[in-house]
């Protein structure tokens, strides 16, 4: 009997089809890409092109968008330094079923804190957490830096809340030349990288 | 402020080029953001002019965001969270749906604890993989030993529990998977939630119906032993209700086939799937 937490009697449930079934099943190995950045970095703009990739690959994938999450399962958590760790935890969680599921997994989310985005890595085995980190120019899609700057939201990353840029991460996109890549040219370095790890076959 | 769809980047401009006559006629495919509501500019365009504004399909190389409404543009005021915009993502269920030759949904297993859930569950994922479909399962035990490890049993702890699976078993099924959530979910109330997050039919609610008596006498876990010896409070059947659905879409084991196997009440799951169009895409 395992005694964990709040939840004793709790039992592990074997279930006779696993992750390698299903990998071979989907021909892939399922993984997280977690893409992280300040807002307004393009993060879910890597994420849709990504996906779009991958489809044309025959690969199946799933966004997990921080703002989408924070409409349905995250939706009781607010921006507060615990509810971020919360909402991370969470996600965390979730990208590592849909990758124990095979499907790679892509996670979008600002995540600023490194010893969240860590945490997340540390539920991932066999290096399958892959961390892509965004250096782009600010730009304000959403009209939120504004707003952060007129002190009309607090709290908000890169004003006047910290984010701690990856030490380790996989993937760094950066700009060229002082120009942004395409979304497509970025999503094709996360591909390829894919690819020479063997995600992309079973 | 609106923000469109459309194939170019952006040009932002003020309302007073709209104060004059006509627009100039546009000849190529432009991006406009209006300071104003567009109720108001399309009363503006229709005012004498021949400018023709129509919604067109952004595509993924904008640095935009895309939204189809004002309201989900601006701000989501959910209580919590504002600022947050809705992110239209370019490949859809459709598109999974269609590489994987299956349409998603939630197969919602709800019964006693002993009941045979987790049994049905291991069994239906098997009968699926041998026909080439992807189904995956959300065992109430596995996912409180992750997502869920924050969560006692408590009444309250119960309905997050619940909630928090019907929000992945939403994405699962959105995903293009068969999502086989495998839980005790005692409170009607709360499965009922989880039905309202899925469109009509991708719920779909298996009860194991079958007697706390059988359940107990089972007692797979030692569960029930414990309970009776008062070790354990508030555990369902014994000192916590468990409230039956009232319109599942399927009771097992069935009448007239009480003793059905773990794979025949497989089977009866997977003809219900065949039946509704769920086994192709």
């Amino acid at each position: 009997m395992s005694t964990l937490g709040n939840s004793m009697n709790i039992f592990w449930q074997e279930s006779p089809i696993g992750k390698l079934e299903r990998q071979k099943l989907l021909n892939q190995k399922g993984c997280v890409v977690w893409i992280t950045g300040l807002s307004g970095s393009g993060k879910s703009t890597l994420a849709c092109s990504l996906s779009r990739e991958l489809y044309e690959r025959g690969k199946l994938s799933y966004i997990l968008d921080g703002d989408n999450l924070r409409h349905g399962l995250n939706k009781d958590l607010g921006f507060k330094a615990e509810d971020r760790t919360e909402n991370i935890r969470r996600v965390g969680e979730v990208a590592k079923l849909f990758a124990d599921a095979g499907l790679i997994c892509i996670a979008s989310l600002i995540s600023p804190y490194r010893k969240d985005r860590d945490a997340c890595r540390a539920m991932l085995p066999d290096s399958n957490f892959i961390e892509a980190s965004l250096f782009l120019n600010e730009r304000d899609p959403k009209g939120l830096y504004k707003l952060a700057r007129a002190g009309k939201i607090k709290g908000f990353t890169g004003i006047d809340d910290p984010y701690d840029p990856p030490l380790n991460c996989e993937i760094e996109i950066n700009q060229k030349d002082g120009v942004c890549p395409m979304p497509s040219a970025m999503a094709g370095e996360v591909v390829t990288y894919l690819e020479d790890k063997g995600y992309l076959q079973d | 402020m609106v923000v469109l769809k459309a194939l170019r980047p952006a040009i932002c401009c003020s309302s007073s080029i709209f104060d004059g006559g006509p627009l100039e006629p546009v000849d190529k495919a432009s991006f406009v953001m209006f300071p104003f509501p567009a109720s108001s500019l399309s009363m503006r365009l229709r005012r004498g002019n021949n400018a023709k504004l129509s919604l067109v399909q952004a595509t993924e190389e904008s640095s935009m965001p895309i939204a189809t409404d004002p309201a989900a543009a601006i701000s989501a005021t959910n209580g919590k969270a504002t600022n947050i915009v809705w992110h239209k993502s370019s490949i859809g269920k459709l598109n999974r749906q269609e590489l994987l030759q299956q349409k998603g949904c939630v197969i919602w297993i709800t019964g006693l604890s002993g009941s045979g859930k987790s049994t049905l569950a291991c069994a239906l994922c098997h009968a699926l993989y041998s026909r080439g479909k992807l189904a995956y399962v959300l065992d109430g035990d596995n996912v409180r030993h992750g997502l869920n490890c924050d969560l006692s049993f408590k009444a309250e702890d119960r309905a997050e529990n619940i909630r928090r699976i019907g929000e992945v078993a939403k994405l699962f099924a959105d995903a293009g998977i068969i999502c086989i959530a495998s839980v005790i979910s005692p409170y009607r109330k709360d499965r009922d939630a989880s039905r309202a997050l899925l469109p009509e039919g991708d719920f779909i609610e298996v009860f194991m119906n079958v007697s706390l008596q059988i359940c107990e006498a089972r007692d797979p876990k030692g569960l029930y032993k414990l309970a009776r010896a008062g070790k354990i409070k508030g555990f369902t059947g014994i000192d916590d209700p468990y409230e039956p659905p009232l319109n599942c879409q399927l009771e097992l084991p069935q009448k007239g086939n009480i003793c059905a196997s773990p794979c025949e009440m497989a089977e009866t799951v997977i003809s219900y799937l065949e039946e509704k169009g769920y086994l192709q895409a």
